[in-house]
């Protein structure tokens, strides 16, 4: 099958185009103009080819999807203001999907993210599935929820047009981010470490990569929903007490998730009722932010082995050793 | 926002373009209890959607719809500035006032040009002055004259940004942003700023010499121009005034600076934290003057930190000027009295643009020169 992956070079973009290309897929890689050499170890492979564009220009993409059966879309803006966020998540994928009309291609796998939920309406210990209620009012989520909660609303649109399947992978790690922001937040100087009970919704990226590349050709998938999460999740101290063999964790001061959300959800009160609301905290002191990384509750991944025939085969202990390899991305991708 | 009872109109608005400042247009007109917010209009359908429903107003798909069917009084244009233009002239003469962010115009002509289409159709157009409006601003100007640092002498007026990141809106070499384009190529961005700043802090002070250097230190083939460094020499009523405008993508950390020396002393603010220094008579005596000002500078300083951080909680930033101007705009039409930024203002900025940039072309062949040297 003839597949377009946008967002490519990223973390996990390139995890999919080695993992496409190992099965079996001839690749179209979308390639931003000012990348020099986006796949060192994979731009000679024989089925990757490479498609210099920017999908926040459309002109760069005209006419790229001749000839494509399915569409994997990673390309998002993880940094910058909402406006750059904006332009980067949801014009880029208004633009995109612009293109996939003028196409003939069959399936548009749209990658989401575990962020869209509405943590705070969720009880805590509760689980999180395909089911859980989206945040339908963000305003006091972070840039990159608010964004990718839009852009997940126009793939919802784009089924009414073509096979779409949503994934919604939890918080990826893997090489060079492994010490995972599920831990804590710098405050300042200081590593705050919130909670350590509350179990991580994580899924290594070669297990990620699988799972959207199954996605590609799977049957039954066209408007499905799916979360993408690894089996045996660790708790944050699990995590922590594994992970710091591997890397060197920050000077970090412990908070028990009950008193941060205490603090946080005091500020919250004094905010709207002495301040009108205006004032603007840190992240971690925002509810809404903060529940939405550290507020303990479970979670499945029994939908993404039901329908997409997948299961995530490296444990969290291979991962961290596969993650300090230089030569994962060939094996996985193959030569032939 | 509530206007004075004096203002007996109330006035619909609508938003052209929802780019990153349309935020605080939206903001203000939605919150505003006297002002009818009528509509918005974006090329993109996503964009278009996620700000008409955020404002509750209605989404218009083209920029003609809107003028038909809401018919607003005052037009916001928020549009990428090569667009200002053509798009202010289409709302004047759909007979909305116009309220155009900066710069206004690429040049002082085409600006000419837009004014005699404002007076044509009886309507007002206005260019968005921000920092003239905020409240260290206004502090500066009440400190000369007849207030302690006298009549003004020199203003300074510096911005740090580090518009060549690769990382931001500017310097992505992806998706080069058009203002690169405009004379001052990105320095445009910022040049309106420089330009009315210097002409309101000196009190209007006609320049005599204008002389600026521009130069391209990224390297970037997609940024043409990236630091202007500029000195005026002009007069004022009461003497000679000196002007000097800084842009640099170089230095650090992010600021914009203004400094007014007067015949007495000097003030300084820094307007994105609010940082304030001053050195002025005191009424200690020569001797104990100094001491006075070091004592006084330091008490504000150590006060400037608890108040930059109030600032930044309560996002009273850099864009508290634009609620100001946008508040005094509005009054300004519905009592049908001239607007605080009008013709004069909004041309002598654009005619000290001009001259500044009329500096790049001299400054690119000396470049030119400077480097067939260093080959040599």
């Amino acid at each position: 099958m003839k597949v377009f992956i946008t967002g490519s070079t990223g973390f996990v973009g390139s995890h999919v185009v080695a993992a496409a290309l190992g099965a079996g897929h001839d690749v179209v890689a979308l390639v931003r103009p000012a990348s020099s050499d986006p796949f060192p170890t994979l731009s000679s492979h024989p089925r990757l080819t490479l498609h210099r564009g920017d999908l926040r220009d459309p002109r760069t993409i005209a006419g790229a999807f001749d000839g494509v059966d399915v569409v994997v879309h990673l390309a998002a803006a993880k940094a910058g203001d909402f406006a750059t966020q904006f332009a980067g998540t949801v014009i880029a994928t208004e633009n995109l999907i612009d293109e996939l009309a003028r196409s003939r291609v069959r399936r548009l796998v749209a990658i989401s993210t575990f962020s869209v939920y509405d943590f705070s309406a969720i009880e805590a210990g509760s689980l999180i599935d395909e089911t859980s209620p989206i945040d339908g009012s963000p305003t006091d989520r972070d840039e990159y929820a608010q964004t990718k909660l839009i852009q997940e609303r126009l793939y919802r649109e784009e089924m009414a047009h073509r096979e779409v399947v949503i994934l919604r992978p939890g918080m990826i790690y893997g090489r060079d981010n492994l010490w995972h922001p599920l831990l804590g937040s710098e405050l300042g100087p200081v590593f705050l470490r919130i909670g350590s009970r509350a179990t991580m919704p994580m899924t290594y990226v070669e297990n990620t990569a699988a799972a959207i590349v199954a996605a590609i050709d799977a049957d039954g998938v066209g408007g499905e929903t799916i979360n993408i999460v690894d089996d045996d999740l660790p708790t944050q101290k699990d995590y922590a007490r594994d992970v710091e063999a591997y890397v060197t964790p920050p000077s970090s001061v412990p908070v028990p998730w009950p008193v941060m959300s205490g603090i946080a959800h005091l500020l919250d009160r004094m905010n709207r009722s002495m301040l009108g609301g205006r004032a603007k905290f840190p992240g971690v002191l925002v509810p809404a932010k903060l529940d939405g990384r550290f507020k303990p509750f479970r979670y499945s991944n029994v939908k993404a082995k039901r329908l997409l025939a997948w299961t995530p085969t490296i444990s969290q202990r291979d991962a961290f050793v596969r993650s300090l390899r230089d030569d994962v991305l060939t094996e996985v991708a193959g030569r032939t | 926002m509530t206007l004075p009872p004096s203002a007996q109109r109330r006035l619909t608005a609508a938003v052209l373009g929802t780019g990153g400042i349309s935020k605080e247009h939206l903001g203000f007109l939605a919150a505003s209890r006297d002002i009818d917010l009528v509509g918005v209009c974006d090329r993109s359908p996503a964009a278009l959607r996620h700000a008409a429903e955020t404002y509750s107003t209605t989404g218009f798909a083209t920029f003609g719809e809107m003028l038909d069917q809401a018919q607003p009084d005052v037009v916001h244009v928020l549009t990428p500035p090569a667009t200002h233009s053509a798009l202010s002239a289409e709302a004047l003469e759909a007979g909305s006032h116009v309220i155009c962010e900066k710069p206004i115009t690429a040049t002082a002509a085409e600006l000419q040009d837009l004014l005699a289409v404002a007076r044509r159709c009886d309507r007002v157009l206005t260019e968005n002055h921000n920092y003239r409006f905020n409240p260290e601003v206004e502090a500066l100007v009440a400190l000369t004259g007849d207030g302690p640092l006298g009549d003004v002498v020199e203003v300074e007026v510096r911005i740090h940004l580090p518009v060549t990141d690769p990382a931001g809106r500017f310097g992505d070499p992806n998706l080069p942003s058009p203002i690169h384009d405009l004379p001052a190529g990105v320095v445009h961005d910022f040049i309106t700023h420089f330009t009315y700043l210097v002409n309101y802090l000196s009190g209007g002070a006609r320049w005599e010499r204008v002389a600026s250097e521009w130069s391209a230190h990224c390297g970037a083939a997609h940024i043409p121009v990236d630091d202007l460094d500029a000195i005026l020499v002009g007069s004022a009523p009461w003497g000679p005034v000196h002007g000097r405008i800084r842009f640099s993508a170089l230095a650090s950390p992010d600021e914009f600076e203004v400094t007014v020396r007067g015949a007495n002393g000097y003030a300084q603010a820094e307007l994105f934290s609010g940082r304030w220094v001053e050195n002025r008579p005191r009424r200690v005596g020569d001797q104990l003057n100094s001491i006075a000002n070091l004592m006084i500078g330091g008490v504000n300083q150590f006060l400037g930190g608890p108040r930059s951080f109030a600032r930044k909680i309560m996002q009273a930033g850099p864009y508290a000027g634009l609620n100001r101007f946008l508040e005094e705009t509005y009054r300004s039409l519905a009592n049908e009295t001239p607007v605080p930024v009008g013709p004069e203002e909004m041309l002598a900025a654009s005619e000290l643009i001009d001259r500044l940039v009329a500096g790049r072309r001299e400054s690119a062949s000396d470049l030119t020169e400077t480097t067939r040297e260093g080959q040599r």
